[in-house]
């Protein structure tokens, strides 16, 4: 499994970005939302009980996290058709603000290393990737355990807060040369 | 801005032809020099003044700028006063402790990072930090401002400032 200070893999999937005709599928690449954070999040099946809430409770945050210069990223290995079957379906994810990549050759999952290996489907991970599409954070619970979106914010929050300035800097420290 | 320069106290007449000077020292680019007024009258703390200042800057910055000028004053209005305590209090301990503030916008202005980081010191040098003035102008050197320069963005700071408590 990819962690911390690995490149985010490259990968161009369906996703399922809202509910009006015509507008319902977009391709998305690892190289859109340039310059922004991302935060990737996965989860095992579509229409099963545990994932709704906490997909609303990302869906919630979106703001919060938009704030942050962060896109909001969700996926499984089901199909775009059936991210769209499950959003008409499902009273709170009629609104989600955020696409559903569709990673149904697994490819995405199998190079994150998050397929899970009995069930064959991507286990609850989440990617906190930087704007250089490198990973930052990683969280992987088993298939069961719902996750807190909060804490995820909360971490991304901790992310941002590096002492940019250069004031910071203490005496006989290198000079720091700034990322552009 | 000249009927603003004419409805000046007469004394503040050094302030009114000083700020006519310092706009136009052959020192800075019009970005530089214009980025630094905008950034210095935000630090300044007199709404007619950014108001007039920024309806002046808009003839010669462009948006980009004019956002990042206005972000340099807003992020050093908050690290000027972090970092100063930093430096003021006898505590070493506070030198190891994390900031935990955001200052992404050191990062996201979008604008030129040496001018962004001249907005910066000139900001630094109305509140008065001196680690910040020192690490500014360090950065500055480093990558290859000369003191004219630097001097010359530290006039505009001083006039704006000035003037803010006249206007």
């Amino acid at each position: 499994m990819l962690g911390v200070g690995h490149k985010f893999p490259a990968f161009s999937l369906q996703a399922t970005v809202g509910l009006e005709k015509g507008k319902t599928f977009q391709t998305i690449s690892d190289n859109d939302y340039s310059g922004k954070w991302k935060i990737y999040f996965f989860w095992p099946k579509d229409f099963t009980f545990v994932c709704p809430t906490e997909i609303a409770a990302f869906g919630k945050l979106n703001g919060e996290f938009a704030d942050r210069d962060a896109q909001v990223l969700g996926g499984s290995t089901d199909s775009e058709f059936v991210h769209l079957a499950w959003r008409q379906n499902h009273e709170d994810l009629k609104n989600l603000p955020f696409p559903m990549l569709a990673d149904i050759k697994r490819e995405l999952c199998t190079a994150l290393g998050i397929l899970d290996p009995q069930e064959g489907v991507a286990q609850r991970a989440t990617f906190i990737v930087d704007p250089h599409n490198v990973i930052r954070y990683v969280s992987v619970n088993d298939l069961s355990v719902g996750r807190n979106p909060q804490e995820v914010l909360r971490v991304l929050d901790a992310l941002q807060t590096d002492e940019l300035c250069p004031c910071n800097w203490q005496k006989g420290q290198e000079v720091l040369k700034p990322v552009v | 801005m000249e009927k603003f320069l004419e409805s000046l106290p007469e004394h503040a007449k050094d302030l009114k032809l000083n700020l006519g000077t310092v706009l136009r020292q052959p020192e800075l680019t019009e970005q530089q020099a214009w980025g630094t007024a905008v950034s210095t009258a935000v630090a300044s703390r007199n709404p007619r003044l950014v108001e007039v200042v920024q309806a002046e800057a808009a003839g010669h910055l462009n948006e980009q700028a004019i956002h990042a000028a206005k972000a340099a004053a807003a992020v050093m209005g908050m690290n000027n006063i972090f970092y100063r305590f930093r430096h003021l209090s006898t505590n070493p301990k506070y030198g190891d402790m994390p900031a935990r503030l955001r200052m992404q916008a050191i990062r996201t202005h979008g604008s030129d990072p040496v001018d962004f980081e001249l907005w910066c010191l000139a900001v630094s040098a109305i509140n008065g930090c001196g680690v910040c003035v020192d690490s500014h102008e360090h950065v500055l050197r480093d990558k290859g401002i000369n003191e004219e320069t630097i001097l010359a963005a530290v006039r505009i700071a001083a006039v704006m400032h000035a003037l803010s408590a006249v206007v």
